[in-house]
């Protein structure tokens, strides 16, 4: 794993550095969260997604959550990342700089930024840019994140040779490649200089079970640099292998919350079977 | 990671309060127009409200997409930005400019055209409208540089020539009139051009449009790294989300000459808020 200086944040005037009903070593401080979609095409129905959702997650903490399908995972995991926008509640973000951001609120400019800098995000599918080298997306995810180029390329041949990705592809379109390629570029380029927090969306789905344990060790060593992980796996195993700490959601809201070992084994509790 | 407040961010170009009236520009030629009204043109005056109060600003590095169908207003923004034509009302500055406070719209015409050698550069979907087909590329590119003072011939030549390969142009194709171009070269041509002086500020109107698919992807991707490597603030109009999704990261949705919705290019395309962007992004994926 490639560790680099974290982007140091200017804490800018007015931004509070706290807020109350945050704790204070949070990373992520999700509040009261709601999403709903409204569907213009679709003669307008509304589509509920999550009602009035709370969560924290620390620094070298990983946040798993689970649920059946159509529970708002994936969904929350996108408010985080702001490809959703946020209907109303508040999400929480601490930079490196200590100041408290609400990326639900932030300019479009500032959550811009935030995203390259501090917040990856590794979905299920990576969708490449057409024409574009696999290692130069994994390196341009280190520039992002404050890497000298030649320092990014380095890395990223770092990151490609850990999720072992032969190098006669690196400077392939990703494009070409297959899903489970893709997928671990994608990983690559989530984990090149770790962000402060870490979206992943089903990272390993695509993968077969050699590659999936390296994938998952490599997600596992994330506790070292601190990086804060929200993640959805759809497998409890690597749910109970990785998790510092299970969310399950239901219907949109947070139905339980503790250790993987009390959580994944209780009976009550709705959640996707995969074992 | 190096947020700012909206009064600190640093930005290369600002529009505020931007519209352009053709026929009576008086406040009752607004009347019943817009995407409420399903019409740009007003009821009463019979004026065509093509653009009306877009506000935004660019950063030194960061692109920024207008999308919209034809009649959106897209282009007529973009041309009175670059100063092709004169805006009824509101604000436009360069940071390049007296550090950003002056409104360009006061400015006289030859200022006004003065500001295009160094200041701010276009690309257009015509390359006609950008070039001198009658001239050769090499020409075509020493003109923005002899403007602002090049005299030496050797050192244009050099200029052009490092301009050409930029845009991966032949050399060899220097001295040849534009006019004997394939459509893809034409732009490419273009495109060296409007950066012949280095300007902070490049608007790409419809840059791939009406070019074969596998020359679009060609200007595309040269776009592409032009836009990560030169730390330009760019505009890019266009009616194809594809080239808004691959150049730009903050994208605005124009509709009967006003903007609809704005936000981070795959927060519109994963969730659009509007009922027209919605429908552009259905459209879009089929």
């Amino acid at each position: 794993m490639t560790t680099v200086t974290p982007v140091q944040t200017p804490v800018r005037p007015g931004t509070p550095a706290h807020v109350p009903g945050v704790p204070g070593d949070t990373v992520l401080s999700v509040r009261g969260l709601r999403k709903d979609f409204t569907l213009h095409t679709i003669d307008g129905r509304t589509v509920d997604a999550l009602h009035g959702v709370d969560l924290d997650v620390r620094p070298g903490e990983h946040v798993a959550l689970a649920g059946t399908s159509g529970a708002g995972k994936s969904t929350l995991l996108r408010c985080v990342y702001r490809t959703y926008l946020t209907g109303s509640g508040h999400i929480w973000f601490r930079t490196a700089g200590g100041e408290l951001l609400d990326v639900a609120a932030l300019p479009d400019a500032d959550a811009a930024e935030l995203r390259g800098q501090e917040i990856g995000y590794v979905s299920q599918f990576l969708r490449p840019q057409p024409r574009r080298s696999v290692i130069s997306i994994v390196a341009s995810a280190g520039v992002a994140r404050g890497m000298g180029r030649a320092d990014a390329r380095e890395a990223a041949a770092a990151a490609l040779r850990q999720v072992a990705i032969a190098e006669h592809l690196w400077d392939t379109h990703a494009t070409v490649l297959s899903g489970g390629q893709k997928q671990r570029v994608n990983i690559a380029a989530g984990t090149i200089a770790p962000p402060r927090l870490l979206l992943l969306d089903e990272p390993v789905s695509a993968l077969d079970p050699a590659n999936r344990a390296a994938v998952l060790d490599l997600i596992a060593r994330l506790e070292e640099t601190g990086t804060a992980v929200l993640s959805v796996f759809h497998d409890l195993d690597a749910i109970e292998r990785l998790a510092t700490r299970v969310v399950v959601l239901g219907g949109g809201q947070v139905l339980a919350t503790g250790a993987p070992g009390e959580i994944l084994h209780d009976p009550n509790l709705p959640l996707e079977v995969a074992r | 990671m190096s947020t700012h407040t909206p009064q600190s961010r640093p930005w290369a170009l600002k529009v505020s309060g931007l519209g352009r009236i053709y026929g009576d520009p008086s406040p009752a030629s607004l009347t019943g127009t817009g995407p409420e009204h399903g019409t740009a043109v007003s009821p009463s005056t019979g004026a065509v409200v093509a653009a009306w109060d877009v506000s935004f600003e660019v950063a030194p590095g960061e692109a920024l997409g207008i999308i919209g169908e034809s009649g959106s207003g897209k282009s007529t923004v973009m041309r009175c930005i670059a100063g092709d034509e004169a805006a009824t009302t509101g604000g436009i500055a360069l940071r390049s400019v007296a550090d950003g406070t002056v409104n360009l719209c006061d400015l006289l015409p030859s200022a006004r055209r003065r500001l295009r050698l160094k200041d701010i550069a276009a690309v257009y979907q015509d390359p006609a409208a950008g070039l001198n087909l009658d001239v050769t590329a090499g020409g075509n590119i020493a003109d923005p540089l002899t403007a602002v003072g090049w005299r030496s011939y050797d050192g244009i030549r050099q200029r052009a020539a490092e301009l050409l390969e930029r845009v991966e142009v032949p050399l060899s194709r220097m001295d040849d009139l534009v006019r004997t171009f394939s459509g893809g070269m034409r732009q490419r041509v273009q495109i060296a051009k409007a950066l012949a002086n280095d300007p902070p500020v490049l608007l790409l109107d419809e840059p791939t449009t009406g070019l074969d698919a596998s020359v679009a992807a060609g200007v595309l991707d040269l776009l592409r790294g032009l836009l990560e490597e030169t730390g330009v603030a760019a505009v890019v109009v266009s009616h194809d989300f594809g080239v808004i999704d691959m150049l730009t990261r903050r994208v605005l949705v124009m509709k009967h000459g006003r903007v609809v919705e704005s936000g981070l290019t795959d927060q519109l395309l994963e969730d659009p808020q509007h009922p027209y962007s919605q429908q552009l992004v259905a459209a879009a994926r089929g």
